[in-house]
């Protein structure tokens, strides 16, 4: 006889009851055994969590809102006290403002509509249908941790930045079963099923079977501690340092060349700054290191990835936690990055680019990964691709191009450093030198200049001391563009680009023959017109290069 | 068309000449006087031969598949945005291209900067053109045979 299953509420309940994650399906006969359930429990309305209160002003808003009277205050002059009675009048007047906020705020979710009614003076009721839903995140800041709750933030496809619904905060459990319900409805609406195992699911004894999933949920890649350090540490922000020590050598030697064997007063304090300087920098460079770890592991601590039905779920974050939710098919193209130091040393950074949702999460950056498992993560990424594909390199003029452009780059600083009156005799080398150096750097670039095609995905390499290869699922191009200055002209090249939706820019292919970027072009709106969807995508096995190489 | 642009082109120009002259002449005095004049000269110049050419290599057609163009003198290009990724067409008119009876055709896809944009297309047309555009992007999602409808 199979045991009740816990949770199950009075029999007077008006819709069948939920079960809860984990627990083994009602046997047929049972209320609920119909198939799956839809999740009553937010189809009263409820409200926030009274910490809501004061949870849920933004910080900086406060900040903000308290400084300028108490500035003005402060420099009305008659005593501080004034100032107190301002802000004070000011923090009783918010506090009565969210407590009335919190009073008049309700949501509810009955299993398709997700509907929120708040506002004090102007009342404000939005109905948010499922099918709209992109993203449901549920994020914990310390303070909220603290106390168990968590913040739940919906977004649809709009464009603009800001979430569609707010629950800032609600009890961790109701956030997470929020989230889970939404999804489950979203999944049903689509059609495909999620928890597949619900009623009649049996073993061999009869008993009910332990609650099974049927789709996937698996983890994909995880982050951990060290490599997040070392990501920090090797990211381009902090490879300015070393040059600004160089520079700031360089005023050393001024400063000791002048003066010679007199010691007047001006010198000394000229050689004792440029000292002070150079003391500063060297500490600046190892504490800048800690910084940026510290900032790393703060903000991606924990980072994993894992996939859950046809979503990418990322969590991260050491003190408040970032939960993010990207749908397999909304990515539109995924960016490898390697900068110098990275190369050497043999690792990778990869950008996560998708339509839909606002501001940091139309962009998950996974902090480094190994250069070897960049294909294995292209596979999960982008369903149906088999891993960045074979790269053709573009035809030689293209490297006077690239060799030109950066010695253009390097003209201004370079005759500035010949030019202006007064500077040492080592800067002005540094400025002769600079445009060998561009030149060389140049070289670089159009040795890494390279792209190739498959039947499903589009890939451009380019870069010079940061290398970045770019992939476009062909599913997801919106149009194409070729350009041709006069100069690509006379050299027989051309620039394609393909757009994606999504504010993560498009994939450029710089520089390529000008016939191979006409064959590209037709090649790419004929996959555009009619584009498969990325599930059926991934049962099909992927066909490697289309076009020939010729440039 | 034409018209438009040369339009265009002398207006562009005249708040940089204006600039350039203040700036002239109070550096140089009598001889900055030659700085509007030069430019002046380069406005007439471009006017009169830049919109022409540009009017020469503007094309754009309806294929089977895509809306695709051909633009440009001093940077050639060739864009095409297919049927199926159209969201959206607007029909815009300037002050002049009202003036002359013209409009310009703006499709928009998902991507911001794959948008295109068809100009010098004859007021009474424009309508027409943009049914007939709505129309082929309707059907080529209707002909996708592949479970989700999603341009995105």
């Amino acid at each position: 006889m199979p045991s009740e299953p816990p949770g199950v509420p009075p029999p007077g309940a008006p819709r069948p009851p939920p079960t809860p994650p984990g627990a083994p399906p009602p046997p047929p006969g049972w209320p609920g055994a119909a198939g799956p359930a839809p999740r009553p429990d937010f189809a009263a309305p409820r409200a926030l969590h009274p910490a809501s209160i004061v949870l849920g002003i933004p910080f900086r808003q406060l900040i903000r809102g308290l400084i300028f009277p108490a500035l003005i205050g402060a420099s009305a002059g008659p005593g501080l006290r004034f100032v107190f009675v301002i802000v004070g009048v000011l923090l009783v007047m918010t506090l009565i403002g969210r407590v009335l906020a919190w009073q008049r705020f309700r949501f509810s979710f009955d299993g398709e509509v997700l509907r929120v009614d708040e506002g004090v003076l102007s009342r404000n009721h939005r109905a948010l249908d499922v099918a709209r839903i992109q993203q449901v995140e549920v994020d914990r800041s310390l303070a909220a941790r603290v106390l168990g709750l968590a913040t739940l933030r919906v977004e649809t496809a709009g464009a603009s930045g800001e979430p569609e619904v707010e629950l800032r905060v609600i009890p961790e459990a109701d956030a997470d079963a929020l989230r889970t319900a939404v999804r489950v409805s979203k999944a049903q609406l689509t059609g495909t099923a999620t928890s597949g195992a619900q009623a009649g699911d049996l073993d061999a004894d009869g008993e009910p079977a332990p609650h099974r999933a049927a789709a996937p949920d698996r983890e994909v890649v995880s982050v951990g501690l060290t490599r997040i350090i070392l990501g920090s540490v090797t990211g381009s922000r902090l490879l300015v340092l070393p040059a600004v020590l160089a520079a700031s050598l360089q005023f050393v030697g001024d400063a000791t060349e002048l003066g010679g064997g007199t010691l007047d007063p001006e010198t000394l304090v000229r050689r004792l700054v440029a000292l002070g300087v150079v003391a500063i920098v060297a500490l600046l460079i190892p504490a800048s290191f800690v910084v940026a770890s510290a900032a790393g592991v703060l903000r991606d601590h924990g980072w994993t990835m894992r996939r859950i039905d046809d979503d990418l779920h990322v969590s991260r974050g050491l003190l408040s936690t970032r939960q993010s939710v990207v749908p397999l098919a909304r990515v539109q193209l995924i960016e490898v990055q390697r900068n110098w130091v990275r190369r050497a040393l043999g690792f990778a950074v990869i950008r996560v680019h998708s339509a839909g949702g606002g501001g940091d999460d139309s962009r998950v950056t996974i902090p480094l990964v190994r250069s070897d498992e960049v294909d294995r993560l292209v596979r999960e990424l982008l369903p149906g691709v088999g891993g960045v594909p074979a790269l053709w390199s573009h035809p030689p003029n293209a490297r006077r191009r690239a060799v030109f452009r950066w010695i253009r780059a390097s003209v201004v600083p370079a005759a500035a450093l010949l030019l202006v009156p007064g500077l040492s005799g080592q800067l002005r080398v540094l400025g002769a030198a600079l445009p060998f150096v561009a030149a060389v750097l140049g070289l670089v670039e159009f040795s890494q200049l390279a792209h190739g095609r498959t039947d499903r995905v589009l890939a451009s390499r380019s870069g010079a001391l940061s290398v970045t290869t770019g992939l476009a699922p062909l599913v997801k191009v919106q149009g194409v563009t070729q350009r041709a200055s006069w100069f690509q002209r006379r050299l027989g090249l051309a620039t394609l680009t393909a757009h994606v939706a999504g504010p993560g820019g498009d994939l450029t292919v710089l520089d390529l023959g000008a016939r191979r970027g006409t064959e590209l072009r037709h090649g790419l709106v004929i996959a555009a017109a009619d584009p498969v969807v990325p599930k059926e995508l991934a049962e099909a096995p992927e066909a490697g290069m289309v076009v020939t190489p010729d440039p | 068309m034409i018209t438009v642009w040369r339009f265009s082109t002398v207006t562009s120009m005249l708040l940089p000449t204006v600039v350039l002259t203040a700036v002239a002449v109070g550096f140089l005095g009598t001889i900055g006087w030659l700085v509007p004049a030069a430019l002046v000269l380069l406005t007439v110049v471009l006017a009169a031969w830049y919109p022409g050419a540009r009017y020469e290599r503007w094309r754009w057609r309806l294929t089977d598949l895509a809306v695709e163009l051909e633009h440009g003198v001093v940077v050639r290009q060739a864009e095409a945005l297919p049927y199926f990724r159209i969201q959206q067409i607007d029909v815009n008119q300037g002050p002049i291209d009202r003036l002359l009876g013209l409009a310009s055709l703006q499709v928009t896809s998902a991507s911001a900067s794959g948008s295109v944009t068809l100009p010098g297309i004859a007021a009474g047309e424009a309508p027409g053109i943009r049914r007939a555009l709505l129309a082929r992007a309707s059907s080529a999602v209707q002909g996708h045979d592949t479970g989700v409808r999603d341009a995105v």
